[in-house]
């Protein structure tokens, strides 16, 4: 059903598409058939997905790198609170300073390369992701690690069989947010060194005026974006079967 | 669950007598630091009281006199300020031999009625049969064999507190501390799980802790009744009920014994509340209340 109404305002969304490119005129806004026309061309040439496939590669590294350094050093942080309390402020402060701050000195030590990109999207999705197991490992109810002791249990299955569980959905909060600044800071970091992927074909187009093939890229980004997060959320509902189904 | 016979249990240690109690509280205080660094809360004043074994004792005192806090000391979950605390001739340690039946239920949300029985029976004591039998067991005896494989969310409140006290049950202990383990149950449930904890009571012969609001429940299941003051908690007036068990085979709210102690701690109670300083109710002018 929610499908029906989602393709509903797609359908909204096409129209106030069709009226935009008439007001502006189609040099700036193209029409959706002159777009689609443009996929059609860019797929052929295959420009298209080489773009998108450089543009996974260093998003899905950075990503992943991400994910398998934050989840363990938030755990880590939250299981010693003395440690947790002496880094957070720290971990805190990174994470409020703008990423983009850091691309001058990313190039001068990593150069332009993939290296650099890999990392750019590494620094944006890591912050997310290490906060929220961080704060999932803290939220953990007392009660239940209260009960889990008077049923003997040691401390590490404590931190096991309860304090992981009750994190996993920071987590997966987390990687959502992760996920969304590691695609923001792919585009940003194809723009920012050498020009390549998704980003690339963005600022080759955006800079010669040809605004339908624009459109294809700033339409294919959008779709990674989607399928990404609701990849995750699929995941996300088989982890919480327990809630049932409200 | 241990295979020891009642009789030897403690006889070990052998010091100032042959049966050590199984519980034993010896002036023990306990405060809580509030949070945002108000002064310290005095939960419990000097509280001393020895439990023999096999006895069944109820706890029954106003909201906030510190009921809850004894069963967590009893269980070794916290340790009194001053004074000791004592389990068979030992300072306690949580494990399979005191079961702790929780007023909040305290079940695990992810995991399903039969994993939430079985996570206390995790260890090197039970093997993965004996787990399965014992849970399957106690969950057919609290009415939940059906739910096994529902998840906490999808029960009643009053199904909650059956597993939970499924879990506590399922270890077999020597000691259960049961922190008002019927409040959310209907009645006639209650009714029901009342007799089937006496059953067990009668056969087992469990040190029981039983807290509770209600005085006709103490008076029912306890062999002794131990009448708590308003916070800080201290303990006012040990009851000894002597009424004949098992006593769901007669009626025995209609003995001469029973209706004298039930308006005897009706009464102790509600002064107990009126006279109290802090309490919300303090010096209201409240008739008797009339029999529920
Ligand atoms: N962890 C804690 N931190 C701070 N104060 C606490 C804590 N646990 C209990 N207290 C305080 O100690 C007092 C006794 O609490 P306790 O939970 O033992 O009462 P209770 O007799 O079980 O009450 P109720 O019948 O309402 O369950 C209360 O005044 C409560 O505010
Ligand atoms: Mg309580």
């Amino acid at each position: 059903m929610i499908w029906v109404y989602r393709l509903g305002f797609l359908a909204l969304l096409v129209v106030l598409w069709i009226l935009a490119a008439q007001q502006f005129g189609r040099n700036v806004v193209p029409t959706p058939l002159a777009t689609f026309e443009a996929a059609q061309r860019l797929i052929a040439e295959g420009r298209l997905l080489s773009a998108l496939g450089a543009s996974l590669t260093v998003y899905l590294s950075g990503y992943a790198l991400a994910i398998v350094c934050a989840i363990p050093v938030g755990v880590v942080m939250g299981g010693f609170r003395i440690l947790g309390k002496t880094l957070e402020i720290y971990v805190f402060a990174l994470a409020a300073t703008p990423r983009v701050a850091f691309i001058p000195l990313i190039i001068v030590i990593m150069g332009l390369g993939v290296d650099a990109k890999v990392f750019i999207i590494f620094l944006g999705a890591l912050m997310p992701i290490l906060i929220n197991t961080y704060a999932g490992v803290l939220a953990v109810d007392d009660e239940l690690v209260e009960m889990a002791r008077s049923v003997g249990s040691s401390r590490q299955r404590i931190f096991i069989s309860i304090v992981l569980p009750s994190a996993v959905p920071f987590v997966v909060a987390g990687m959502r947010l992760g996920a969304t600044i590691g695609l923001i800071n792919t585009v940003v970091a194809e723009l920012y060194t050498a020009v390549s992927g998704l980003g690339g074909l963005l600022a080759i187009y955006g800079n010669t005026f040809r605004m339908a093939e624009y459109f294809v890229v700033v339409i294919t980004l959008a779709m990674v974006g989607v399928v990404v997060t609701e990849v995750l959320r699929h995941f996300e509902t088989r982890l919480a079967r327990w809630r049932g189904a409200n | 669950m241990r295979a020891m016979p009642k009789d030897l249990a403690g006889g070990e240690q052998g010091q100032q007598s042959r049966f050590p109690p199984a519980i034993r509280f010896d002036r023990v205080s306990k405060s809580f630091a509030s949070a945002g660094g108000r002064a310290a809360v005095l939960a419990l004043q000097d509280i001393s009281f020895t439990v023999e074994p096999a006895t069944f004792v109820a706890l029954l005192g106003p909201s906030g006199c510190g009921k809850t806090t004894i069963l967590r000391l009893a269980d070794g979950l916290i340790r009194g300020d001053t004074g000791k605390v004592e389990v068979f001739g030992a300072p306690p340690k949580p494990g399979p031999n005191i079961g702790f039946v929780f007023q909040t239920f305290r079940l695990i949300p992810w995991a399903s009625v039969q994993d939430n029985v079985e996570f206390a029976l995790k260890g090197p004591l039970f093997s993965q049969a004996e787990r399965r039998e014992r849970a399957n067991r106690h969950l057919e005896l609290v009415g939940l064999a059906e739910f096994r494989h529902a998840y906490p969310g999808e029960l009643s409140g009053g199904m909650k507190q059956r597993v939970a006290l499924a879990r506590a049950l399922a270890t077999e202990p020597d000691i259960l501390l049961m922190d008002e383990p019927f409040a959310s149950i209907d009645a006639q449930t209650r009714e029901l799980m009342r007799i089937e904890l006496m059953r067990i009571w009668t056969d087992r012969r469990p040190v029981v802790l039983f807290v509770t609001h209600s005085v006709d429940e103490a008076i029912i299941l306890a062999d002794r009744i131990l009448l708590l003051s308003p916070r800080p908690g201290r303990t006012v007036k040990t009851i000894e009920v002597e009424l004949e068990r098992p006593r769901w085979a007669y009626d025995a709210r209609a003995e001469p014994r029973y209706v004298e102690l039930r308006s005897f701690l009706s009464e102790r109670m509600r002064e107990l509340v009126l006279s109290d300083p802090s309490s919300e109710f303090y010096g209201r002018d409240l008739a008797p209340p009339a029999d529920r």
